[in-house]
């Protein structure tokens, strides 16, 4: 069966990343009785176990049976990594968390759900309305199921934006005594980082921005800001983010997005635009016919009813950004509109700042394997050109990601990612500088924290991956 | 008709035969030859991490170079570019090198990366520009070559859902094949600005470990571990689409697994390398229906080697010559002559 995850993770080799262990440390529920007796175990001519007791009684033995749901994140065992993780952060999950709230009042979860544009505007695509319109709906949808709050990642993408331009301007500075200050990388997306830091480790990791993709940031600020303003543990509330891949529930498990303290993950669970759709299927309902609800505004980018996104890519806008950001504070230069060349293919663009004949800054995009590889190569080799680039795993980027609802009947991906690519643009951009409560966040509750603390939250780290030659993990 | 398979330089009259049965990986096992495309130069590959290049001194085989250092591993395959300048070169350390000629001999010119794992197959497209390589770890890579000789990926593909063991280009057009453990063989073309499977053949019953295409590329013939050779044809269709249907099996002449099959470009025929070491050579009946093709086996060597034969190949330009070898480290040139 084909993988699900991005062509660049599935050659990575998921195993790695999530690594078996030896032993399975789920607890069985076994039916005994008290005594001091000591018992013997035997094994019948039929293979069954049987456990014969001081008195010469004997009684057989259940098999000890773990099913894929009952697999703990003791990560994978018996099982592939690529099914743990599907398992563990599926539809399912989340609808057995709002399952159990209705019954256990005393161990109830406050279920957060925040969703991507790019989401939104799949599940538009799918059934006919405007991104804005599906966002409403979506919304109603979700909290009908008893979900609290539902969020847009759009908001958290601000942060990003902001902290990948400081970050940039701050590498541009420092390029003359660090070899490895630029090209800056982006990191948002999670089958390019294990990607990189299973095939290249130490050698490309230094290039990678520190800046948190969205759907981290948004985890900080739902277990963090938004805990403490409820009044709640980082524990008890639930966090669900709607993405357009599944690369995104791997990036969701990593642990430097794990909250020692509290136990708890910043993102508990990721669930694809295709399993929403899926999840309303299954009830028969269709977003088309759902009443919209009004829109939760805490963590969303909106304008009345509207949402808001940001200029660029589809994939977010970090080079759009930038480039933009860049242009202004290193050379005072107003950028109005960026000029994409073309290069080998449509996932390899090229963006140049140039005056007097001299090529100020010079940035580009990879989406894509054959891309990156080139890039990667490039860079071993002492000869990329680049300043910054945009690197996204997926041909065509996050709108096109392999967790996107697929085409109706009679459709074609190509002219469904074109509806998808229009709905997603019809969103109003909106300058991450100009975002008064994202200012409002900065000065209040990040500043509050100190220059560590703010990192802490929205930036992170990458690791080299080792290659396991252990006998257990080879696969033939 | 009456044909013979011969080791070249066997039944004429002098009494010293030639070496025509070489020991070209000593100790080691000979995975591959490929003749040059002018057929004066002969490359074979092994488990020795080497290539080495042979050449006819008068009616003897004689080793004119080595190429050594390249790799950390087997060689498994060796390809010639269509101008005969460069060689191509795929191992079991993940990586290909290109290897230029010189006055010397050979240098390395550039090692590719990126495959995860074992490389099995590298292969050049008739323009010269592309390259294509194969491996383990399920894909297909497609790499561009420019003016100044450097190397760049053009697409990755993951058709397979298994070791890929084997790719080959259309003689004329730019249109790749792949073999896999997988049991079947995919078509690929360029579309838009990347390249897609086109077509997946089904057919074979295990892994399929080589195959190759007739002179003018309508037919493919490919081999497996299920014993049998099947021949392709291409057939236009109504969305102008790539459809091959198989129209022939060869079942019943080989007794182990069919290592690698050629289609000679002069001549028609078609060898094949077998597990059971031997050497065989098949013939189309000129009356059979081109819809049905029949094929008959017109000559073997049953003991060509006295291990597995990986591989055979017709020299390109002079009629009959055939190169095989074997897991036994040796080569083997043979001529396969038709009354």
């Amino acid at each position: 069966m084909a993988s699900h995850f991005s062509g660049v993770l599935q050659l990575t080799d998921l195993d790695d990343f999530i690594t078996p262990s030896q032993e399975c440390v789920k607890p069985v529920k076994v039916e005994k009785k008290q005594g001091k007796s000591v018992a013997k175990i035997q094994i019948e001519d039929d293979g069954s176990y049987v456990q014969v007791n001081q008195d010469g009684g004997k009684q057989k033995l259940e098999k000890a049976k773990i099913t894929l749901n009952d697999c703990l994140a003791c990560s994978g065992c018996i099982t592939s990594a690529e099914s743990v993780l599907i398992t563990q952060q599926s539809h399912e999950e989340l609808l057995k968390v709002l399952r159990n709230n209705k019954i256990n009042e005393a161990e109830k979860k406050i279920v957060v759900v925040s969703v991507s544009p790019q989401s939104r505007a799949s599940l538009a695509a799918h059934y006919n309305l405007s991104s804005s319109e599906a966002g409403r709906r979506l919304t109603a949808y979700l909290k009908n199921l008893g979900v609290h709050c539902v969020f847009d990642t759009s908001f958290s993408r601000t942060f990003s934006l902001l902290e990948s331009q400081r970050e940039f301007v701050e590498r541009f500075h420092r390029k003359e005594q660090d070899s490895k200050a630029v090209p800056m990388l982006t990191s948002a997306c999670p089958g390019w980082i294990c990607y990189a830091e299973k095939t290249h480790g130490d050698y490309i990791l230094p290039y990678i921005s520190t800046t948190r993709s969205p759907q981290q940031v948004m985890g900080s600020l739902v277990k963090g800001y938004f805990a403490k303003q409820q009044g709640l543990s980082p524990q008890q509330i639930y966090h669900v983010c709607v993405m357009p891949c599944f690369d995104k529930k791997l990036e969701a498990s990593r642990s430097d997005f794990y909250m020692s303290d509290a136990e708890t993950r910043e993102v508990d669970c990721v669930i694809t635009s295709g399993e929403v759709q899926r999840m309303m299927e299954e009830e028969n309902v269709s977003l088309s016919d759902v009443e919209p609800a009004a829109l939760d505004t805490m963590f969303s980018s909106v304008c009345g009813d509207e949402f808001l996104s940001h200029a660029g890519s589809g994939s977010g806008g970090y080079l759009h950004h930038v480039f933009t950001h860049a242009a202004k504070q290193l050379f005072g230069e107003e950028v109005k509109e960026l000029t994409y060349k073309t290069l080998r293919n449509k996932d390899f663009q090229e963006v140049r700042l140039e005056k007097d004949g001299n090529v100020l800054l010079c940035f580009a995009l990879t989406y894509g394997f054959r891309n990156i590889q080139n890039l990667v190569q490039k860079l071993k080799r002492g000869k990329c050109p680049y300043h910054f680039v945009e690197v996204m795993a997926c041909p065509s980027g996050c709108l096109n990601g392999g967790g996107q609802v697929k085409p109706s009947a009679g459709q074609n991906q190509k002219e469904l990612l074109q509806k998808v690519e229009e709905l997603y643009r019809a969103d109003r951009p909106l300058v991450p500088e100009s975002d008064p409560r994202v200012a409002d966040l900065y000065h209040s509750w990040l500043n509050s924290l100190g220059e560590d603390g703010a990192k802490e939250l929205l930036h992170t780290q990458y690791h080299t991956v080792e290659k396991m030659t252990n006998g257990l993990t080879m696969k033939w | 008709h009456q044909a013979a398979l011969r080791l070249l330089g066997q039944g004429g009259g002098s009494s010293s035969s030639p070496a025509t049965r070489l020991s070209a990986h000593p100790d080691s096992r000979c995975w591959f030859v490929a003749w040059s495309p002018n057929g004066t130069l002969l490359a074979s590959c092994g488990g020795d991490k080497a290539i080495r290049i042979w050449g006819r001194e008068g009616d003897s085989w004689v080793c004119k170079s080595v190429l050594e250092d390249g790799h950390q591993r087997t060689v498994r395959k060796v390809a010639w570019s269509p101008c005969g300048n460069y060689l191509a070169s795929a191992s079991f350390d993940a990586t290909t090198c290109i290897w230029k000629k010189n006055n010397e001999g050979f240098e390395s010119l550039t090692v590719l990366e990126g495959h995860e794992n074992e490389v099995k197959c590298v292969a050049w497209a008739p323009s010269g520009n592309l390259l294509a390589t194969c491996s383990r770890d399920k894909s297909v890579w497609i790499w561009e070559v420019d003016e100044e000789d450097e190397y760049e990926c053009v697409t990755v593909l993951n058709s397979h859902t298994q070791d890929v063991k084997h790719v080959a280009w259309h003689p004329t057009r730019e249109l790749l094949a792949s073999a896999s453990y997988d049991n079947n063989i995919c078509i690929y073309k360029e579309e838009d600005d990347d390249w897609e499977c086109r077509a997946t053949l089904e057919g074979h019953t295990s892994t399929v470990w080589s195959l190759c295409f007739d002179a003018t590329g309508q037919r493919m013939a490919s081999c497996s571990d299920d014993r049998t050779v099947k021949i392709w044809k291409e057939y236009p269709s109504e969305s102008g689409d790539t459809s091959w249907k198989c129209v022939c099996t060869l079942s019943g002449y080989h007794g182990r697994t069919v290592y690698d099959v050629s289609w000679c470009p002069l001549t028609g025929a078609l060898a094949t390398a077998c597990g059971d070491d031997a050497v065989r050579v098949f013939r189309e009946d000129v009356t059979s229906n081109p819809e049905e093709p029949v094929f008959s086996l017109v000559a073997q060597v049953t003991k060509a080697h006295n291990q597995d034969v990986n591989c055979a190949s017709w020299n390109p330009k002079e009629a009959g010559i055939l190169a095989s070898c074997s897991d036994n480290g040796e080569l083997a040139i043979w001529r396969f002559k038709e009354d």
